[in-house]
């Protein structure tokens, strides 16, 4: 089926079987292969991207829910070659290590800051809560996104 | 010691951190070859039994389906998959591609090749298989006596010990001495890379394959393939991919021999791609490993004796298994100075996952036991455990009396000391305990680990090291990253040896066919080893860019010194060139290449040390445990890129979290794997992770660069102790059947209760 949707700020329009998945549609057939998959089953995160403003994860959402709405993907952070400041942020803070659960931390992170700019460092925990890292043991993860939130993501 | 680095001790990001942030670094998982076919196995749904019947013929005729394959159409040959070199000893050959038995819930029984992976997803649906079900194994006490034989060389895989002193039998100044037993379990975890395990092959005209695989050894991996196929070395190339982690779990040629046979038969390119269930079922664990310790000490805290006994369950294939029980596993003369230690050990094939290698390769499952049963005896004779420990800890240079190997600049006392002192541990230790349903605890442990295979087998590495045209440099090793910073670690030493931005050197990785000879990234060989022979072939090359400044500037190599990718000359300082000139001249003006290849050779082994502090919250209610401060003291004998050692020890500390706690790949009485997604086999997450705070205590005194140990596999060592020991702190408990879930918690608790009734 035929669907249309804005993609890292870009309009996309691209045919897609109805029972696939975002994050294949992504991967496979948009070759957008920074979001990862880590489990197929919502429960690590690596494959979280933004969806009208929310963190959700890519291996739960059929692609043809996504019509009309706005994506971002890890693709999308960078603007004019220009890193997000939460990008240079975690290679800062020696937050990226194997890098596999990056994209999916990025996101999640992103989504919280969009919504909430000064998020405490207890919100910052909760906003990752679903993104697994099995090399940072996450604290230079939160470092690295409370450097970012406009208050310093003081409680 | 050079103590005012340019470079070293600094922090850096990994060395490919820019293309994981921004999504660009392109993973095995990523590739896309062109007309690549897609592999997708059928997973065994019993623990143990015969193939009786396997039709694939439904499968076959799905459209797409290039080919399926099982035990009637593949090799018979036997192979290792854990084997590093030919002819190497302890690598028993049980293990086929396919085979008409199954030994456990997950082995192999068929694999589809297909046009797409969806279709390889369906297609493994429709092959038909009969099974006759035998007698199952499912637990490493009853391997030995349970009749049902998984391989036909029995049960038992290998037994292995050693004796130190008077071993069991009595010792003077026993008579009135302490003697505390204790049996330890320690679970089969899962590794929980975030990548799978995946690997792409393929087969072009010549009869060449290609590997492209997130693997942790390339040259194993190629004579292993090479080997099975009854190819030649050089019609095998194996590329080592960017690593979504490994910890272990990717030591082994799991995927390669298969993947290479399916691209071999089918004349093109296939990706064989893990999911999650496959990966935790079907690749490989932490073994679950039962200690038995029975230690003596006199009254006065002085350890006299200790019997060990461990028994490791290999599950269904041995892969490492032999060498697993004799490697650091067993050997507490690296963390404590005892005159007589008797150590047996057994590993043991059942119808569980198949276990092998994971981060610390045996110190955290023996070193866990040591820590609880210490803080027994500690207790036992109503002494601090700190200043227990203090009294038998082994000092800098002791020999290790099991290896008789240099422990070389041991710092483990340090570390307890000034862990202690930082964390208030005596007055945390004694607080007052509070009633109600929260309890507070405190515990700690040491941890010890080795550094290389130096003393345990071949240790070197080779590098090749070449000045470009302008300036900047190649730096060809085998070293492969895993994700934790190794090539930054090398960049940094061979960028401070040459006085160079690091930069200005590309480090590349393992690839068989242009690489210089590396064994791979396991035994905490790298920083020590690989980072050594970095610092060698780097001195090599700043001799050369010397000869040339020499005859530039016309002035004797003595007077001649480098800083800042600049020559100059140290009695005149005005009189300089810079490496981009010498880059060019040493080509055109001098005809002279910048170029050498150096190998390093092992020469020491020497512990690494670490002490952790642990407070943990106790739900009485509900048996949950949050871990809610920690320290991490370690002696790293000098720190390479700081904010990654660091972040080393934190990412150890998730995971020997989980290890005490909640991580345990269950399997039933049948064998089946009751937890085989992240939905039930449960990781620390961020809101569960204390802020852990790092020490490392830069002593040097070794042969590492600029006296570096390892760290990554170090730092898991002492967490699941001193958790655990926090734990029992806080419920006056002596648990030590790990993990530590809320179930095992409420059950001691009601028969603490029941028995003060």
């Amino acid at each position: 089926m035929l669907i249309q949707f804005m993609l890292n700020g870009k309009p996309c329009r691209i045919d897609v079987e109805p029972r696939k998945r975002l994050v294949d549609v992504l991967r496979d057939d948009l070759n957008l292969t920074g979001t990862k998959e880590g489990c197929g089953e919502g429960e690590c995160g690596s494959c979280t991207v933004i969806l009208d403003g929310a963190a959700v994860n890519s291996c739960l959402v059929l692609a043809c829910q996504v019509r009309g709405k706005e994506i971002i993907t890890v693709e999308g952070l960078a603007q004019n070659g220009e890193l997000d400041p939460l990008q240079k942020s975690f290679l800062e803070h020696g937050a990226v290590q194997c890098g596999y659960c990056t994209p999916g931390m990025l996101m999640s992170a992103k989504a919280l800051l969009m919504k909430n700019p000064h998020p405490t460092e207890k919100e910052i925990k909760e906003a990752i809560a679903g993104n697994l890292c099995r090399c940072t043991g996450y604290n230079k993860i939160i470092a690295a996104i409370k450097n970012v939130a406009e208050d310093g993501g003081n409680e | 010691m050079k103590k005012n680095f340019d470079y070293v001790g600094k922090s850096y990001p990994v060395h490919d951190a820019i293309g994981k942030v921004t999504g660009g670094l392109v993973y095995a998982g990523d590739m896309k070859l062109p007309r690549m076919l897609h592999a997708k196995l059928l997973l065994s749904p019993i623990a143990h039994g015969i193939i009786k019947e396997i039709d694939t013929k439904r499968a076959e005729e799905l459209p797409g389906v290039v080919k399926v394959f099982s035990y009637k159409n593949s090799p018979c040959t036997s192979y290792s998959r854990y084997r590093l070199l030919p002819g190497q000893e302890n690598c028993p050959a049980d293990q086929k591609l396919f085979s008409d038995k199954v030994r456990y819930f997950g082995d192999w029984v068929a694999v589809v090749v297909a046009q797409d992976a969806g279709i390889a997803h369906d297609a493994v649906k429709l092959i038909d298989v009969k099974y006759e079900e035998l007698p199952v194994v499912t637990d490493l006490s009853d391997a030995l006596k349970n009749e049902a034989k998984i391989h036909e060389s029995g049960n038992l895989i290998r037994e292995y010990g050693y004796t130190i002193g008077a071993g069991e039998s009595g010792v003077a100044g026993e008579e009135d001495a302490v003697t505390v037993e204790t049996t330890v379990r320690t679970p089969r975890a899962h590794h929980a890379t975030m990548e799978t395990h995946v690997c792409i092959a393929r087969y072009d005209v010549s009869g060449k394959i290609t590997i492209w695989s997130s693997c942790q050894g390339a040259y194993a991996v190629r004579t292993i393939v090479a080997d099975f196929l009854g190819l030649s070395y050089n019609m095998v190339r194996v590329i080592k991919t960017p690593v979504g982690g490994s910890f272990g779990g990717k030591q082994e040629a799991i995927l390669e021999p298969l993947t290479a046979f399916l691209a071999k038969e089918t004349r093109s390119t296939v990706m064989l791609k893990l999911n999650r269930r496959e990966c935790i079922l079907s690749t490989m664990t932490r073994p679950e490993v039962e200690t038995r310790l029975k230690t003596t000490c006199s009254k006065d805290g002085k350890l006299l004796r200790c019997d060990i006994n461990a028994v490791l369950d290999a599950g269904a294939y041995a892969t490492n298994a032999m060498d697993y029980i004799a490697g650091t596993m067993g050997k507490i003369t690296k963390l404590y100075r005892i005159p007589n230690i008797k150590y047996q050990a057994k590993s043991v094939y059942t119808n569980c996952p198949v276990s092998g290698a994971m981060r610390g390769w045996g110190s955290p499952e023996f070193f866990t036991a040591v820590e609880i049963q210490m803080d027994q005896i500690a207790k036992k004779l109503s002494m601090d455990p700190v200043t227990f420990r203090l009294k038998n800890l082994v000092h800098p240079y002791d020999i290790d009396q099991a290896t008789k190997i240099s422990l070389g600049n041991a710092g483990i006392i340090d570390c307890l000391e000034k862990g202690a002192a930082e964390f208030n541990w005596y007055e945390r230790y004694n607080a007052p305990k509070t009633e109600g349903r929260y309890q507070i605890g405190v515990g700690f442990a040491c941890g010890a680990h080795k550094n290389s295979m130096y003393g345990g087998g071949p240790e070197f590495s080779t590098m090749t090291m070449k000045m470009n045209e302008d300036g900047t440099f190649l730096l060809n090793t085998a070293v492969q990253d895993l994700g934790c910073g190794s090539v930054q670690t090398i960049r940094i030493i061979a960028g401070e040896a040459l006085s160079v931005d690091p930069e200005q050197i590309l480090v590349l990785e393992a690839d068989t066919d242009y690489s210089p000879y590396d064994f791979g990234s396991y035994g905490t060989r790298v920083t020590y080893v690989c980072g050594a022979c970095a610092l060698k072939v780097a001195g090599k090359i700043k001799e050369q860019i010397l000869d040339v400044a020499s005859l530039a500037l016309q002035q004797p190599k003595q007077h001649l010194k480098i800083e800042n990718a600049q020559v100059y000359n140290i009695k005149d300082k005005n009189q300089r060139i810079s490496f981009k000139e010498i880059g060019i001249i040493s080509k055109n003006k001098y005809h002279l290449d910048i170029i050498a290849t150096e190998t390093y050779y092992g020469v020491s082994n020497p512990g690494g040390y670490g002490a952790h502090f642990a407070e943990v919250k106790v739900d009485r209610l509900t048996g949950l445990v949050l871990v809610t401060d920690y320290l991490a003291v370690h002696d790293v004998g000098q720190v390479i890129n700081r904010r990654m050692c660091e972040g080393q020890v934190q990412g150890a500390v998730q995971m020997g979290i989980g290890y005490a706690l909640s991580e345990e790949v269950s399997v039933n009485a049948k064998g089946q794997v009751l937890n085989d997604s992240f939905k039930n086999y449960h990781m620390i997450n961020a809101p569960d992770m204390p802020n852990v705070r790092v020490i490392l205590l830069e002593r040097g005194g070794d042969d590492g660069p600029f006296g570096a140990k390892g760290i990554g596999e170090l730092a898991v060592v002492p967490v699941a102790g001193a958790v655990v020991n926090a734990v029992n702190n806080a419920l006056g408990t002596n648990l030590s059947h790990l993990p530590l879930t809320p179930k095992k918690i409420i059950t001691a608790l009601r028969q603490d209760l029941n028995s003060s009734i």
